[in-house]
């Protein structure tokens, strides 16, 4: 016992978190230099890949309309879902397309109320406030899925033009 | 030397505090960190474009500059006192013109790349220097085209980055773009 115990060093050794502190220093620079705070927010997924343009102008607030591959949201809730047709020129290759029962000539149905209500909220809410910069400016941002085909982003943005919406904004990631 | 010998020994800075404040924030900061940046592009339905200014030279037709996209290429109308001075040259009777730029690889485009973009923004540029005051553009895509062959038109349409002027900006062409609905056959 007595020969265990002489041979035990008197203090444990500290715990050198020197260099760990000069990695945080470094992580927490590189993470201020990437902060953001941004009022638009992507959930990219195989069914919604925003295509690169070499636009330079900042998203802004405004009703948030995504078009994947598979279904329509607005603000986040599921409106409906996307359906594939076969490709006449490619054999083999789908296309997304809206479903024809949910369509009335080019308008859909649901997103055309859905996007309504969201006018109507948003008009209410200008009454509301008073004032000039809450007007609603039927503002909407769409994120859409770049392998889509225009016959879904037309039959989008004439619903979206019936509903009050007319200004649109393509969200898309930028590059350089 | 004696009073040396009794000097008390430099304490270690206690570092533990700093540590628990910048373990906490390292967390904060990854919630709020961006590491894609976006941007949007403008565009607005045909009936509600941006204004057209009214006064027009009366010696000089109204340019009405279109895009009509399709899998063959890119078509520029509306310009022909530009393109074809002498007038539009002959097509053989029951043939399709073709677009005015063709994909590089000849026929369908596969992909992306092979649009002509670099001929697209060099033809927009020789009209833009007819019509300095025109800003607005419109597309005419098919309707089974991509969206983002859509977004890269825009892209091409709206500033020329080879002609770059003193301050390093691009040269802007025709930044004001409105989707029409249907394609031309």
């Amino acid at each position: 016992m007595a020969l265990k115990k002489a041979r035990r060093p008197k203090d444990s050794a500290g715990l050198n978190i020197t260099s760990m502190m000069d990695m945080m220093t470094i992580i927490l620079v590189f993470l201020l230099k990437s902060y953001s705070t941004s009022d638009v927010s992507v959930a990219p997924s195989d069914m919604l890949q925003l295509p690169s343009s070499s636009a330079q102008k900042p998203p802004e607030l405004a009703v948030n309309l995504v078009v994947a591959r598979n279904q329509i949201v607005v603000d986040g809730v599921p409106v409906l879902n996307l359906t594939t047709i076969p490709d006449e020129d490619n054999p083999g290759q789908y296309l997304a397309a809206v479903p024809e029962d949910e369509k009335k000539g080019q308008s859909i149905d649901k997103l055309y109320q859905r996007l309504l209500d969201k006018a109507e909220a948003a008009k209410a809410l200008a009454e509301q406030s008073g004032s000039e910069e809450h007007a609603f400016k039927g503002r909407v941002l769409i994120q859409c899925d770049k392998e889509l085909p225009f016959a879904v982003l037309r039959e989008v943005m004439y619903t979206a033009g019936q509903a009050q919406f007319g200004e649109f904004k393509f969200v898309v990631y930028k590059t350089e | 030397m004696a009073i040396k010998r009794h000097l008390p020994e430099a304490e270690d800075l206690n570092l533990v505090p700093v540590m628990n404040l910048v373990t906490i924030l390292i967390p904060f900061l990854l919630m709020a960190a961006e590491f894609v940046s976006l941007a949007v592009i403008d565009s607005t339905l045909p009936a509600i474009g941006p204004p057209v200014p009214v006064e027009e030279e009366p010696d000089k037709k109204p340019l009405n500059l279109s895009l009509a996209l399709t899998h063959e290429g890119v078509t520029v109308l509306g310009a022909d006192a530009v393109l074809n001075p002498a007038g539009a040259p002959p097509v053989v009777e029951g043939e399709k013109r073709p677009p005015t730029v063709p994909c590089k690889s000849g026929g369908r485009c596969t992909n992306l790349e092979d649009y002509d973009w670099a001929e697209l923004t060099r033809i927009l540029a020789l009209i833009k220097d007819e019509y300095p005051d025109d800003e607005n553009v419109i597309l005419v895509p098919d309707s089974k085209l991509k969206y983002e062959v859509i977004v890269k038109t825009m892209d091409s349409s709206r500033e020329d980055k080879s002609n770059r002027g003193p301050d390093g900006s691009s040269r802007v062409l025709f930044p004001f773009v409105v989707i029409a609905g249907g394609a031309l056959n």
